[in-house]
């Protein structure tokens, strides 16, 4: 069990506040300045960004609950113009190369292909790294981390997609619309080329209308299993035949002739419906607000909420016009979010590990490659979900594998060391394995400076580097035998040196508590 | 290998540590149970003990994604079968003929010398009732070996090791990959999963000095065993410690376990590892790698009675021709050569591989050279002991009896479950399934 820095304060503080809704005389009440402390403060950085180092804690505590969530929530206000990658804009020459590759010599035209995998998979990387960077250090986090969870939810891979600059615009959309309109969403979604070509949506027409996409809308994108029937499923996908996506133009494309024009009937209502109908109709069913905020307080919480808040989760959702944004504030300010049950009870994602490590680490995040394959190894590889499940996430991240590839992957972060990734990634694929060692013994990934971690009084003495230690890395206590055994490892290094600090370092990021947050 | 051994297993790691008393740790609730299990041990005959040397060994191999059953075991002279596959459609000509009516997918002649061998059983039409065409749901449902319609906490294998094996080894179960699969879900956690052995181990660096009482190894298993002794828990209740405490269950409770078992497996695993060599050519895919893995670690011995390897890709829904070719010589040519290593080492009468996915597919293409999600589908047992051939009834074709355009099933995938626990790993398969399935005559 984990010692927090200081005891919640008891419910009863809590100030009477105007309430409208009925839900929420028991639910989602506002917590109280009393309960806003350093432990708070920190939570509320790791769920709702990636986590920071002590500064930055020290600024949301000082700005008071509603203040520091405003931080989050309403990101709009904070200027953010990064570049693109330099290719995610639509290929002027693609539609001449496309045309090459049709009239030339068998061969000449495997070569092209191979050729273009080759920028597509470099492109993916990129975008990757790209990506990262902006979690790691871009000025607006809980933009970053609901583009991450509708990466996880709409999760579609580029091994299927096969094109970087369309998973670079799916990752633009989901940043666009990250705390908007459910209904925009699903929508933008479903016309989406990469979604178009991940679930086969592309192909579907009247004479053999693909289920993929049907299926999958209800089962994972907005219902869940059970609320529905395989008649709904093959009528939805009637009334989605026709939405489609044009190579030439790289751009989502409604194809007339290929949609059936014909009576559907869908959760018991018959009509001439089209898949805008058809996904209105979805939003509009009960299920649909509680399917979707149960997921994001899953999310965000890090267990899945009882039948009792899962009501008032929805209830605000519906109330705030199923917009994402109030139904955030209210989460980030309600009592619940800061349950000692939820507090540092979640198992950080690979993402999450590797960009909360050096936002606290405070170093730049390593070299494109080199990230690819941290996380790869951890058992998250971005813009490659496993399948359209996404990632199950949770304690599914924990095995002896992975588990002891973050005790490993801590050495490349703190002393540049690459040997973890070298051997792990691409274990499957023998020659794939011998180019990524190439390349990445000569990537320089870098270490952490100690002095800019640890006042000169932290590095010096074992009783003030533990609990900077502690502050830094899990902002709670070690358990009293964890730091003995910290203490005992200091103690026992000739002085204080940068490399004990490092180990020392290393040391913390291979418990078990570490993977939490 | 000269690596010190410092942790056998968590038998061991208990005696040394929580009885003997070489330092005084307590115990997290899931020490405790396991703890509790081992008092239990000897007065409890349906714990399985495993030695390394003896007792068989199951082999699961997932081929996830719906595997298009109709394309795999081909049932080549039904008029149906080709009205429904007009572009898709095997020939006669073409396939690997098993007798007058069925064959193989021409690309798994590995499968066909297995045959011809007498080692490959081919399970025909298995599915369940009601069945779902979630690839998720349905998966879980293979995984848990539920009905439909209910939802099951923890996995069948996990429900095995649970019944059978409390208080083993961890390495019992072994996935070879970066994730657990849902059937390895249990009460008491339990089974270890690695892909490459030469990382599986915490890697102190160039700055440790092992040996040394305050090396960053030795300071790595300290911060990574369980919790030590608290006053309100001390080492004479520890048997009385049934379900406590605050945070039981907690994902906390979880790393700590995983934590243990990866330190109790590492040293050992590497060992095998480096001293065992294979002694058939594989394929170089993902599951030849995975399967060539699998038969060095029973070479060296690991205590393990399940392995369990995946293969990916079977979800065909577009331009099925190449891709299911390409997925069923892999796996034809990996099984094979598995089974020819497992033949050099003499251990081949040890071991079982079973085949299973989610689902099989529609009987009648797509119209992008595809199929869609369907329902029964054959599945494949592979062994020295199979009562090798065509076990089940293959599902009727004809128009009328499909459900939905799909086959029906004859062979509920719980009696192969069933079959494998009874007769292979020598358990009652009751407590684990349920209820009564009755075992398929397999072994």
């Amino acid at each position: 069990m984990l010692h927090r820095f200081r005891q919640a304060a008891p419910a009863f503080f809590l100030k009477p506040c105007n309430i409208t809704l009925r839900l929420s005389l028991r639910m989602l009440s506002r917590i109280s300045w009393q309960r806003w402390d350093f432990t708070a403060a920190a939570h509320l950085l790791n769920r709702a960004g990636f986590g920071g180092p002590p500064t930055e804690i020290a600024r949301l505590v000082a700005l008071g609950p509603a203040q520091a969530v405003s931080y989050f929530v309403d990101y709009e206000r904070v200027p953010d113009s990064p570049p693109n990658p330099a290719w995610a804009e639509p290929d002027p020459e693609r539609a001449e190369r496309l045309r090459a590759a049709r009239d030339a010599s068998p061969e000449e035209r495997r070569k092209m292909q191979q050729e273009m995998q080759k920028n597509q998979r470099e492109h993916i990387i990129e975008l990757r790294a790209w990506w990262l960077r902006r979690m790691a250090s871009g000025p607006r986090p809980l933009q970053e981390k609901m583009t991450l969870f509708w990466h996880g939810h709409f999760a579609t891979s580029a091994e299927k997609v096969r094109d970087a600059y369309l998973m670079w615009r799916q990752n633009d959309l989901f940043r666009r619309l990250a705390t908007g309109n459910w209904l925009e969403m699903l929508v933008a979604v479903a016309k989406d080329p990469a979604m178009l070509i991940w679930l086969d949506q592309a192909q579907s027409r009247k004479e053999h209308p693909n289920e993929n996409f049907a299926r999958e809308v209800m089962e994972l994108f907005t219902l869940g299993e059970g609320h529905y029937t395989e008649r709904d499923v093959t009528e939805a996908a009637r009334a989605l035949t026709g939405w489609s996506y044009d190579r030439q133009d790289e751009d989502f494309v409604e194809r007339p002739m290929w949609h059936d024009r014909g009576a559907k009937t869908i959760f018991g209502e018959t009509g001439y419906f089209n898949g805008q109908d058809f996904l209105e109709m979805l939003v509009a069913r009960p299920q649909a607000a509680r399917f979707i905020t149960a997921k994001v307080w899953n999310y965000f919480a890090g267990t899945p909420p009882s039948a009792e808040l899962t009501d008032a989760l929805a209830a605000t959702f519906r109330n705030g016009g199923n917009n994402f944004k109030p139904l955030l504030r209210t989460m980030f300010l309600s009592e619940e979010f800061y349950s000692p049950s939820i507090i540092r009870d979640q198992v950080k994602s690979p993402v999450q590990w590797l960009v909360g490590s050096v936002r606290v680490l405070e170093r730049p995040l390593p070299p494109p490659l080199v990230c690819v394959g941290l996380t790869r190894n951890l058992g998250q590889d971005l813009f490659a979900p496993p399948n359209v499940k996404g990632w199950d996430g949770g304690l599914s991240w924990i095995t002896t594998n992975t588990l002891l590839s973050r005790y490993n992957e801590a050495a490349t972060l703190l002393q540049g060391d690459v040997s973890p990734i070298t051997g792990g990634m691409f274990a499957n694929r023998p020659n794939a394995n011998k180019q990524f060692l190439r390349r990445v013994s000569q990537v320089r990934v870098g270490g952490v400076d100690v002095d800019k971690l640890f006042t000169e009084e932290e590095r010096t003495d074992a009783s003030a580097l533990i609990p900077a230690l502690e502050r830094r890395l899990l902002q709670a206590k070690f358990k009293p035998e964890q730091e003995k055994v910290l203490r005992d490892y200091l103690d026992g290094q000739r002085g204080m040196n940068e490399g004990a600090i490092l180990n020392a370092i290393r040391l913390v990021m291979s418990t078990p508590e570490y993977q939490l947050t | 290998m000269k690596d010190e051994i410092t942790i056998q297993t968590r038998r061991e790691f208990l005696r040394h540590t929580v009885l003997a008393g070489a330092l005084s740790w307590t115990v997290p609730t899931f020490v405790a149970n396991t703890f509790s299990a081992l008092q239990a041990d000897a007065a409890d005959q349906t714990t399985q003990t495993t030695t390394g040397r003896d007792g068989t060994i199951l082999v699961v191999l997932q081929m996830a994604g719906g595997n298009d059953g109709l394309n795999t075991v081909v049932p080549f002279t039904n008029d149906y079968y080709h009205r429904a596959r007009p572009r898709i459609g095997l020939a006669e000509s073409k396939v690997l003929r098993v007798n007058s009516d069925v064959g193989l997918h021409p690309a798994l002649t590995g499968f066909k010398d297995l045959y011809d061998a007498g080692r490959l059983a081919i399970v025909q039409g298995v599915g369940y009732p009601n069945p779902n065409r979630s690839h998720f749901r349905s998966t879980e449902i293979w995984q848990t070996a539920s009905d439909s319609a209910r939802f099951e906490r923890y996995g069948w294998l996990g429900r095995y090791f649970d019944n059978a094996c409390s208080g083993c080894d961890p390495t019992v179960g072994v996935c070879i990959g970066r994730q657990m699969p849902e059937a390895f879900t249990a009460k008491q956690p339990t089974g270890v999963s690695l892909d490459n052995p030469q990382n599986y181990r915490f890697m102190a660096g160039g700055q440790s000095r092992p040996g040394q009482p305050t090396s960053m190894e030795d300071s790595f298993r300290k911060l990574n065993q369980p919790e030590a002794e608290t006053p309100e828990n001390s080492g004479g209740t520890i048997a009385a410690l049934s379900g406590p405490v605050r945070h039981s269950g907690s994902a906390l409770d979880f790393l700590e376990r995983t934590a243990l078992d990866a330190q109790v497996s590492s040293d050992k695993i590497r060992s095998i590892a480096s001293r065992v060599d294979n002694l058939a050519a594989y394929p170089g895919s993902q599951l030849g790698n995975s399967l060539k893995l699998v038969a060095k670690l029973i070479g060296g011995g690991l205590p393990t009675r399940v392995f369990y390897v995946s293969q990916g890709g079977y979800d065909t829904h577009t331009n099925q021709t190449n891709t299911q070719e390409r997925l069923l010589k892999d796996l034809g040519d990996s099984v094979s050569a598995f089974v020819e290593d497992m033949k050099g080492q003499r251990n081949l009468p040890r071991v079982l591989v079973m085949t299973f996915s989610e689902f099989g597919r529609r009987v009648a293409e797509n119209a992008n050279g595809g199929t869609d999600h369907g329902a029964a589908a054959p599945m494949f047992v592979i062994g020295d002991k199979v009562k090798a051939g065509l076990l089940g009834q293959y599902p009727s074709l004809a128009p009328a009896d499909l459900f939905q355009g799909d086959l029906k099933f004859n062979v509920d995938f719980r009696s192969v479950y069933a079959a494998v626990l009874e007769s292979w790993l020598k358990t009652r398969s009751e407590p684990i399934l349920g209820r009564r399935f009755t075992p398929l005559q397999i072994v």
